[in-house]
């Protein structure tokens, strides 16, 4: 099944299979791209960043970049 | 001879800067902004040379002030050499960034700090094998206990500029 990061609950893993266009650049310097396995690890409330673990190292991203990654889930 | 101190956020470059140069020290605001940086003085080779310590920043794609003014730096300054320093326990992505910077033609040498840290996480990596690939001196480092900080200055003088093309043909080409 595939979702988008932000929509990822708590400890679900998966696997990146598509970033918007012009946020590929952006987020390849955090270790986000296509193909990249990765957890997520924690939700903060009302519209926080969501910290996911890429590569044994924890980044943490806005609401409104995790929204515009696709995930599909590790099942 | 410039030097500039460049890697992301937190990987210990000011530490890096500290261990390297002595007490006199500047530090300043990038013109017509409230981010500084400082600047300081070493010796290499006997030789000396001007260290900075630039903002850090995760790519050369600015997405806030302080990276804009990393990056501007590193623009500006175009007869310099580069320590890319990079957490060890998270390679990929400090690699990234050194790629960037190769890619530009700068000159650099890669120190793998936190050289500890990746050890206590068990992770392995082989700095031959990387430096093949790269075609850059890759010196493993811990920054607060000084460890490889010699080893680092004395490859400074082995950072050449190196083709984007060669590291694509030496890491067996693009995947």
């Amino acid at each position: 099944m595939e979702k988008k990061l932000s929509e990822m609950e708590y400890e679900e893993e998966g696997t990146v299979t598509d970033i918007e266009g012009t946020l590929r650049k952006k987020v390849a310097g955090m270790g986000i791209r296509v193909g990249k396995k990765l957890k997520m690890i924690t939700k903060q409330p009302i519209k926080g960043p969501v910290v996911v673990i890429v590569d044994e190292a924890n980044t943490s991203l806005g609401l409104d970049v995790a929204e515009r990654i696709s995930v599909e889930m590790k099942t | 001879m410039k030097v500039l101190l460049m890697g992301h956020p937190n990987v210990g470059k000011s530490v890096f800067f500290n261990r390297l140069t002595g007490a006199n020290v500047t530090e300043s605001n990038y013109p017509g902004t409230t981010v500084d940086f400082t600047k300081g003085y070493m010796k290499i080779g006997g030789e000396d040379a001007e260290l900075i310590d630039v903002p850090g920043t995760f790519s050369l794609d600015p997405k806030d002030k302080a990276e804009e003014v990393a990056v501007a730096m590193l623009h500006e300054n175009r007869d310099v050499k580069v320590i890319c320093v990079i957490d060890a326990s998270k390679i990929e992505r400090g690699v990234y960034l050194a790629l960037e910077i190769i890619e530009e033609g700068y000159p650099m040498v890669i120190a793998l700090n936190m050289w500890d840290a990746a050890v206590d996480k068990n992770i392995q990596i082989d700095i031959n094998n990387l430096q093949r690939i790269l075609g850059v001196p890759v010196v493993p480092t811990v920054a607060i206990s000084g460890e490889g900080i010699k080893e680092l200055t004395s490859r400074l003088k082995d950072a050449k500029p190196v083709e984007i093309d060669d590291i694509v043909k030496n890491a067996g080409g693009l995947t």
